[in-house]
């Protein structure tokens, strides 16, 4: 477990230095700091990167526990389809913009996420059942799917390009304002998954154990979803779909012997910022002067290394 | 900064405020400074490189995207990849005082993050004919040189003009324009290749959609009985009847060689209409 947090922090840090050193113009070591392009192009980026990938790990790994299923992840959970119809309406009535798309994801997000919390209390019959939340969500994913499709099939081009690239994901777009904004979800959806996270660990012990320990079950795994759901809408909206994350990190942190939520939680953020940020690296630098799609790359980068620990060690919900 | 400086400038060295004549207004509302000394351009738009190279500008030129082939003198100018969502840092490697970009809703990011780091930046949307004239208008203030730009829309205008007159009389044939073959998609009212049908002497049974490249369906092609069908050279396989297919390298962009592409569509439809 130390030996998880001390190499997450060694290359993380390593990736940051890099994320600032390496692009189109060279800029020397010792000019780094003082570099406009660093501050104003290579900086954000790489700030955003991260953010996003400790946002959708710690998501992750919140809603894998408290759904007891490891293929749990904010993106099966309607967030990413409900986002993704939230940009492309407001592309639609041409109100697209580097300010309002991002509204009109976290809008779009948090209202799927609602939709899946209601269809489960109906379906379920109570609070939070994690197969009907799963399976609501994965309804409520596949509804807005079709609807983008319906809606994109006789958009102008530039309204179809633009969502398609939101829905590959990107940090190019990276601007303080932005991040301030994704940093003040993340630090508060953050605090309260970590502040929760022995509720998670009881809910894993099943139901009738949690409440046998005195855990309102429905209400905790409500709160939590919510707060994870809310977190991980945050990032699409700051960064579009960037995917993959949020499933395969919390498996990374436990593979290398995280057990307890709070562990979890903090390792995840680790491991997703580092896999992101690597991601960006890989897609700014592999073609350029083109930029690949971030969520693609994720995944590009993140499988084979998954695998690989997933061979060794076996996965464990 | 740099353009900031400039306007404040230019706004001191007078009695007062800058007045319109010494700004210009792009199609994202950017104010731009006119006169604009500028030595090294990027455009990231073929049209503008186009019309800069017509203009006698192209030795300014440090920078284009990868799909301008026109003039052929452009190859030798840098790469910077794509033109819209272009890679910021590779823009600014090329240490451009002025980006040239297509303003569509991908390149606002672009834009305004170009104008943090003090470069100066003019967006324009050439979609149709008419923007063609104006945009060029607006790029010669931009930079100083009226003249080159009147002289370059002037000569696009009469050979248009010269097209129209000489079509004119002539019966006009419906045309229907493939674009794409997969799902199946013509030229619509909304793109200029609508207008040069119209200038050439035919009339696009499509010209009522407002959609720059509607889909359309085979059936639908086939109850308008168009009497010409323009399609590339793969497509022209899948349509019986007068097909033609129209000079591709002409007609990719409106600019400067809208004239062109009009009498070389003139004469596909009427032979030897024009010399």
């Amino acid at each position: 477990m130390r030996g998880l947090w001390t190499t997450s922090v060694i290359v993380l840090l390593g990736l940051f230095v890099v994320a600032l050193a390496v692009g189109p113009v060279a800029i020397p070591m010792h000019d780094l700091w003082s570099s406009e392009i660093v501050r104003a192009v290579r900086l954000p980026r790489a700030v955003l990167a991260l953010l996003v990938g400790a946002a959708l790990g710690m998501s992750g790994g919140a809603l894998q526990g408290v759904l007891r299923n490891g293929l749990a992840e904010p993106y099966l959970l309607g967030v990413s389809g409900g986002a993704a119809v939230g940009a492309v309406v407001a592309a639609m009535l041409g109100l697209a913009g580097p300010a309002t798309t991002p509204l009109a994801a976290l809008i779009g997000a948090v209202a799927a996420v609602v939709l899946v919390l209601i269809v489960a209390r109906v379906g379920g019959g109570r609070g939070a059942d994690p197969r009907v939340l799963i399976m609501a969500g994965v309804v409520v994913g596949a509804f807005a799917n079709a609807a983008i499709m319906v809606a994109l099939a006789s958009a102008p081009a530039d309204t179809v390009r633009g969502a398609v690239w939101w829905m590959m994901g990107s940090v190019a777009d990276a601007n303080w304002p932005g991040i301030a904004w994704l940093a003040s979800y993340v630090a508060v959806g953050g605090a309260l998954l970590l502040l929760w996270a022995p509720e998670i660990d009881a809910l894993a012990l099943g139901d009738e154990a949690a409440a046998a320990i005195g855990v309102d079950v429905d209400r905790a795994s409500r709160r939590i979803f919510l707060a994870a759901a809310t977190v991980a809408a945050a990032t699409v909206a700051a960064a579009g779909l960037v995917g993959f994350v949020g499933l395969v990190v919390p498996h990374i942190a436990r593979s290398g012997g995280a057990r307890a939520s709070r562990a979890i939680l903090g390792a995840s953020a680790l491991v997703g910022a580092a896999l992101v940020l690597a991601a960006d690296i890989a897609a700014r630098t592999v073609r350029a002067p083109a930029d690949l799609p971030l969520g693609a790359i994720t995944a590009l980068v993140g499988v084979p290394f998954f695998l690989s620990r997933l061979r060794r060690t076996g996965a464990s919900p | 900064m740099r353009w900031l400086l400039l306007l404040a400038v230019t706004a001191c060295s007078g009695s007062h405020q800058a007045s319109p004549r010494d700004r210009a207004v792009d199609d994202f509302g950017d104010t731009v400074p006119v006169g604009l000394a500028a030595r090294r351009i990027a455009s990231l738009n073929p049209t503008t490189t186009e019309l800069l190279f017509a203009m006698g500008d192209g030795g300014r030129l440090v920078g284009r995207t990868h799909w301008d082939n026109y003039p052929p003198e452009a190859a030798a100018v840098p790469d910077l990849g794509n033109g819209l969502r272009p890679n910021i840092e590779a823009v600014l490697a090329a240490h451009p005082d002025l980006v040239l970009l297509y303003a569509s809703a991908d390149n606002r990011s672009t834009a305004l993050k170009l104008h943090e780091l003090g470069v100066a930046t003019l967006s324009v949307k050439v979609d149709h004919i008419t923007d063609f004239a104006r945009e060029a208008r607006l790029l010669g203030r931009v930079l100083g040189d009226s003249a080159a730009a009147a002289t370059v829309v002037d000569s696009v205008q009469r050979t248009l003009d010269r097209v129209r007159a000489a079509t004119a009389p002539l019966p006009h044939p419906t045309v229907f324009w493939v674009v794409w073959e997969s799902p199946l998609m013509a030229v619509g009212g909304g793109s200029f290749l609508d207008e040069l049908i119209t200038i050439a002497g035919g009339t696009n049974i499509y010209g009522s959609l407002s959609a720059p490249s509607p889909v359309v369906s085979r059936e639908d092609v086939l109850s308008r009985h168009p009497d010409v069908i323009f399609a590339s050279p793969a497509a022209a396989k899948e349509w019986t009847g007068r097909v033609l297919v129209p000079d591709t390298a002409l007609i990719g962009h409106p600019s400067v060689r809208l004239g062109e592409a009009a009498v070389s569509l003139a004469n596909l439809l009427h032979p030897g209409v024009l010399r």
